[in-house]
C-alpha cells in the first residue's frame, strides 16, 4: 500500500492532468463548434493562444533542463577539483 | 460500367495492391525509428497540405480552425496523458517499508565499510 504523500502527489497529478486535458480540448475541439454569440466563449482566450501557451512552456521547460544539467555539472566539477 | 471506369478501377487496385507489398517489404526491413520518422513525415504532410489548402479542398470553416492547432493539441494532450500515468503508478506503488529500511541499513553499512577501506565519497 502506497505512503500518504505519494497518494497524495499522485492523485494530484491525475487531477492537474485531468483539468488540464478537459479545458484544452474544450479550447480547440469543441469551441470552433460552438455559436460565437455562447456565454462560454467568455472562458477562453483568444484562439492564438491555445498554441503560444504550450509552446512558450514547452521552451520554459528547456530551459530549466539545460539550467538544472548546467548547475549539476558545474558542481561535479567543483567536487573533482576540490579531491585534486 | 464503362470500360474506363473498369480499366481506372483496375488501375486503382493494383496500385493499391502494390504499395501493400512495399510497405509490408518495408515494415519488416525497416527499423523502428525510420518507422516513427516515416509516419510523422506523412502525418506531418498531410496537415501542412491541408492547413494551408493546397490541396484545393473546401473545408467548412470551423474544421480549419479545429485543424490548425492540431499537433500543438497532440502533444499537449500527449503530456497529460505521461503525467497521468505517472500520478496513478505513484499513487498505487506498494511500498515495502521493511525491505527499505534493511536496504537503508545494507547501504550504510557498505559506505562505512568502503570509508574504512580508503574510498574518499
Amino acid at each position: 500500500q502506497a505512503t500518504g504523500t505519494d497518494q497524495v502527489v499522485g492523485l494530484g497529478l491525475v487531477a492537474v492532468s485531468l483539468i488540464i486535458f478537459t479545458y484544452y480540448t474544450a479550447w480547440v475541439i469543441l469551441l470552433p463548434f460552438i455559436d460565437s454569440q455562447h456565454v462560454i466563449h467568455k472562458y477562453f482566450l483568444p484562439r492564438a493562444y491555445a498554441v503560444a501557451i504550450p509552446l512558450a512552456a514547452g521552451l520554459l521547460l528547456l530551459l530549466f533542463v539545460g539550467l538544472f544539467i548546467t548547475y549539476v555539472m558545474l558542481k561535479s566539477e567543483r567536487v573533482t577539483k576540490k579531491a585534486q | 460500367l464503362s470500360l474506363g471506369g473498369l480499366r481506372l478501377s483496375l488501375v486503382r487496385f493494383s496500385f493499391l495492391l502494390l504499395r501493400g507489398a512495399l510497405f509490408s517489404f518495408l515494415a519488416v526491413t525497416m527499423t523502428k525509428l525510420a518507422q516513427w520518422l516515416w509516419g510523422l513525415a506523412i502525418l506531418g504532410s498531410t496537415w501542412a497540405a491541408l492547413t494551408t489548402g493546397a490541396l484545393g479542398l473546401e473545408l467548412p470553416l470551423s474544421c480549419q480552425e479545429v485543424l490548425w492547432p492540431l499537433p500543438a493539441y497532440l502533444l499537449v494532450s500527449a503530456g497529460c496523458y505521461a503525467m497521468a500515468t505517472v500520478g496513478y503508478r505513484v499513487a498505487t506503488f506498494h511500498d515495502c517499508e521493511d525491505a527499505a529500511r534493511e536496504l537503508q541499513s545494507q547501504i550504510q553499512e557498505a559506505r562505512a565499510d568502503l570509508a574504512r577501506r580508503g574510498l574518499r565519497f
